[in-house]
């Protein structure tokens, strides 16, 4: 019974996915009749897939269009998680120190908020002649894209621990590290992760986005490479769909992560499943 | 009692006020700069910023009005599309539901990356650059703002109060009647948590793509025009217009909900 109730859920997925690709599909065929340089607007799916695993090296080096990206890939987002876990670092310290202290939380809280109407992707080429290194300039964008969302999500959390539950630990005598390895952090974790959920996407755009500001080596750089025409097509495609899987992956990673170490969510899910 | 509330505002407002006063000091007697290890050039002073903002803001306006346009081309019809799609999911609950676990997955995929194809798309549309430009970004703004509303439209419809649905059954009210007093009302303080996370997403998105569109306007290619050029305190003007927009969008959207919403609060 539980078995097929998951499954068929994933089958409802599996379906919607299908779906979009068949739609992926004709419209491909329909632009392969119509236009001129089909591959420039709309390449079947089996091309851009065989393409990413052909041979065939594409530049002077020897590379095929797979290292090729993931040598890029490795570049972007390894600086990309340095970010994120550095905006993740800060924006959960931020949060414990505006919980601890009402004048901090005073200062920072509506600066928070503003940060959050800002269009900081929009800074990225004044970030990058600041720090003048493409490197730090990801790691930059991507701490401080990471750093408010983990930051207000988490705030959040610690104050939504209700006044009852504050006034239990008190007659127990906690003192405040208990107060908060006991209650607060774990009570706090699934707004946390709330918080690197939208962030973690935001991070790898980041990345990307201020490869294509500059030359040099990573999947932005490719990407507007490839577009400008000095290499083949197919590499803007691959990156396209590359970055949309480690996008979508990277939001799914932090559910996984979440479920292996928040113990609420276990105990959740299996009421859940007691349901079915 | 009435002190205490005073000094409670004084805190609350003056502490921030009190923090941006010494930022713009830093920032204005250069300690920032050494800070950060860079120059005036790179850097400019608010003063400096300021002025350039006041001086050639006529010029600017063309700038920001497309940048508007699409932003808000796009937060509209996002919303629209996300609402539907929201609604679809209402009524369909078993295939919409798996929709909108697929649509959530669309906002992970990155700005950069959607907005070049976007552009492949549009290319044939029309003979005119301005037109077949706007229409890809306002596309691209579109999709980055679909994703919450969906979600929180879904939420909106179905996360009705316990046996009110009961309640109409009893009425012998028809599903159509039962969508339109309850669950389209109850769906409204959820559109303003979706706009709440949309508003600022959909000037981002307005600035990324222009970078890439081919028509060079906007106030996000000229941020990215006159740092190549190295026009830094005219980048930062832009920045500052960008922020500026973003914020502005904002309050005005806090605004219509504590209208919209009063009632609501009342109660």
């Amino acid at each position: 019974m539980l078995n097929k109730i998951k499954s068929s859920k994933g089958i409802v997925t599996a379906v919607w996915v299908l779906g979009l690709m068949v739609i992926w599909e004709i419209c491909a065929f329909i632009v392969g009749a119509t236009q001129r340089t089909p591959i420039n607007v709309l390449p079947h799916l089996y091309q851009i897939f065989g393409s990413f695993f052909d041979p065939k090296p594409i530049t002077g080096s020897g590379d095929t269009i797979a290292t090729l990206v993931f040598s890029s890939a490795a570049e972007t987002l390894s600086r990309a998680l340095i970010g994120f876990v550095i905006g993740m670092l800060l924006g959960y310290a931020l949060a414990l120190f505006m919980n601890l202290s009402h004048i901090v939380e005073k200062i920072a809280f509506p600066y928070l908020m503003i940060i959050q109407m800002i269009p900081i992707l929009g800074m990225a080429p004044i970030v990058l002649s600041i720090t003048g290194d493409i490197s730090s300039a990801r790691i930059v964008i991507a701490a401080i894209l990471t750093f408010y969302p983990v930051s207000t999500n988490t705030l959040a959390g610690f104050k939504s621990v209700g006044r009852e539950r504050h006034e239990l630990m008190k007659s127990y005598g906690a003192n405040k590290f208990q107060l908060y390895i006991k209650m607060l952090i774990p009570s706090a974790m699934s707004y946390f992760f709330t918080g690197l959920k939208i962030s973690a996407p935001m991070a790898i755009t980041a990345s990307i986005l201020v490869d294509t500001l500059q030359g040099g080596n990573g999947l932005g750089c490719m990407l507007s490479q490839s577009l400008k025409g000095s290499m083949t097509r197919f590499v803007f495609w691959d990156i396209v769909i590359f970055s949309a899987v480690i996008g979508v992956l990277s939001f799914y990673l932090m559910g996984v992560i979440e479920r292996a170490i928040s113990p609420s969510k276990r105990k959740a899910k299996k009421l859940n499943n007691g349901k079915d | 009692m009435k002190s205490k509330a005073i000094r409670n505002v004084l805190t609350t407002v003056g502490l921030p006020v009190l923090f941006g006063v010494i930022i713009f000091t830093l920032w204005q007697t250069k300690v920032l700069h050494a800070l950060f290890g860079t120059d005036e050039i790179i850097l400019p002073l608010p003063t400096r910023i300021g002025s350039i903002i006041s001086d050639n803001f006529t010029s600017m306006l063309p700038q920001i009005t497309s940048t508007l346009i699409v932003a808000l081309g796009g937060l509209v019809l996002g919303s629209i599309l996300g609402y539907f799609i929201g609604v679809a999911g209402a009524v369909f609950k078993k295939w919409g539901m798996a929709g909108l676990t697929i649509v959530p997955a669309s906002n992970a995929i990155p700005l950069v990356a959607l907005a070049p194809v976007i552009n492949n798309w549009t290319r044939n549309l029309s003979g005119v650059v301005d037109i077949r430009s706007t229409v890809a970004k306002i596309i691209t703004v579109t999709i980055f703002c679909t994703a919450s509303m969906s979600v929180n439209a879904y939420r909106g419809l179905t996360e009705v109060k316990p046996f009110s649905e009961d309640l109409f059954a009893s009425y012998g009210s028809s599903k159509l009647r039962m969508f339109f007093k309850l669950r389209l009302p109850n769906s409204l303080p959820y559109v303003f948590t979706a706009l709440r996370v949309s508003v600022p997403s959909c000037v981002i998105g307005a600035v990324v793509s222009e970078y890439f569109a081919e028509q060079v306007i906007g106030v996000g290619r000229q941020i990215r025009e006159n740092i190549v050029k190295g026009q830094f305190p005219t980048a930062w003007a832009y920045i500052a217009i960008a922020c500026a927009m973003g914020i502005l969008m904002y309050v005005i959207l806090l605004i219509v909900e504590s209208i919209v919403l009063k009632n609501r609060r009342a109660r």
